[in-house]
């Protein structure tokens, strides 16, 4: 989880879209209400991610970057889950080379398609209090 | 195609150290099928580059390209007009496409950011097999289609050492026995008899001892 006390901090938020199919509405609302601090990037599956996105997120002021996919054997298109893993895996290599520390990244196993808010998974990421509506 | 790793980060950044302009330049033809030089890669070595400036707090300039291919002058042209602006050049191109740049860009630094290791073809995603050592004097009809010289341990042209398990070989169990392969195909196309020649020993003046081998084709070269 961030550290909601770095008030200078950038978290960056890579997710499958599958999770919450109410996600553009779910996201934006946060997106309002932190500003740039928080930055969401809906992926059509966790496994479209590549390593180039952590590193571009990286360069452009994320302090953190997080991916968000589906529990494993639950990917709708099989193995996107465990492919994003691996690239995650690769961007962490990329950024120890560098001599940054990889925990930069992270993976976060959503609890499974359509049964969490993207605002909720984000808000428990970010330590924010659940949203009242 | 031909195959390569990239270099580890400490020592592409220990060569590019004196400069603060950097191009780096892909090649999207063999490089880019083994994902060690392609505009992914580029991107990926480029962006390394910038957090690790970042981190210690230094300026750079770094500029991405990537070329269809970098061991043709033609495509090699399309940066000339960039060259004066960098200080070196990062190629991730295989050993030939850094040569080539070298040929026709004598005044800039190039320096290679991958290994290059063999004339392989992809197994499956991510996998890449040395096939080819590029001898000179290709045989393969002679032992169905798989090339001892790579493939064999040992080199062996006339039969297995005997020392296989299971199909696989001695020296490394991973790796398939290349006559136990030989001798399967031989008998899957029916040719089982070619067992029987005797296969003379390789010509390797073809392959090395005289300097870079050529090929001169005359209704190929300009007048």
């Amino acid at each position: 989880m961030s550290d909601p006390d770095q008030s200078d901090s950038t978290v960056a938020i890579f997710f499958c879209r599958q999770l919450d199919p109410e996600q553009d509405a779910n996201r934006r609302s946060l997106e309002k209400e932190l500003g740039p601090k928080v930055r969401f990037f809906p992926l059509p599956c966790s496994g479209r991610i590549e390593a180039l996105h952590f590193l571009k997120a990286l360069e452009t002021g994320a302090r953190k970057v997080y991916l968000v996919a589906c529990p494993e054997g639950a990917c709708r298109y099989g193995q996107g889950n465990v492919r994003a893993r691996k690239r995650l895996d690769f961007a962490k290599a990329l950024v120890r080379e560098v001599g940054m520390s990889d925990d930069c990244f992270e993976l976060v196993t959503a609890p499974g398609a359509g049964l969490a808010s993207m605002d909720e998974i984000a808000r428990g990421l970010l330590g924010l209090k659940p949203h009242r509506a | 195609m031909i195959t390569a790793e990239r270099k580890p980060f400490a020592e592409i950044k220990a060569a590019c150290a004196p400069y603060r302009r950097i191009l780096v330049v892909g090649c999207g033809t063999c490089v880019a099928e083994c994902a060690a030089g392609g505009e992914r890669e580029v991107a990926l070595l480029a962006s390394q580059l910038r957090l690790d400036a970042g981190k210690a707090r230094r300026t750079i300039d770094v500029k991405e390209v990537t070329l269809d291919r970098q061991c043709v002058y033609e495509f090699i042209d399309q940066i000339f007009p960039l060259v004066d602006q960098y200080d070196v050049i990062l190629s991730l191109g295989c050993g030939a496409g850094v040569q080539a740049m070298a040929e026709v860009l004598p005044k800039i630094h190039i320096v290679p950011a991958l290994n290059t290791t063999s004339i392989a073809e992809t197994m499956e995603q991510g996998v890449w097999r040395e096939d080819c050592r590029g001898c000179g004097d290709c045989k393969l009809d002679r032992f169905a289609d798989i090339c001892p010289i790579t493939r064999c341990a040992k080199g062996l042209f006339n039969g297995p050492c005997g020392g296989s398990k299971g199909g696989h070989c001695e020296v490394d169990p991973d790796v398939p026995c290349a006559w136990h392969l030989i001798i399967t195909r031989m008998e899957e196309t029916g040719r089982l008899d070619a067992m029987n020649e005797v296969e003379p020993p390789a010509d390797w003046a073809r392959t090395q001892g005289k300097g870079p081998r050529k090929i001169v084709r005359e209704d190929q070269k300009t007048p």
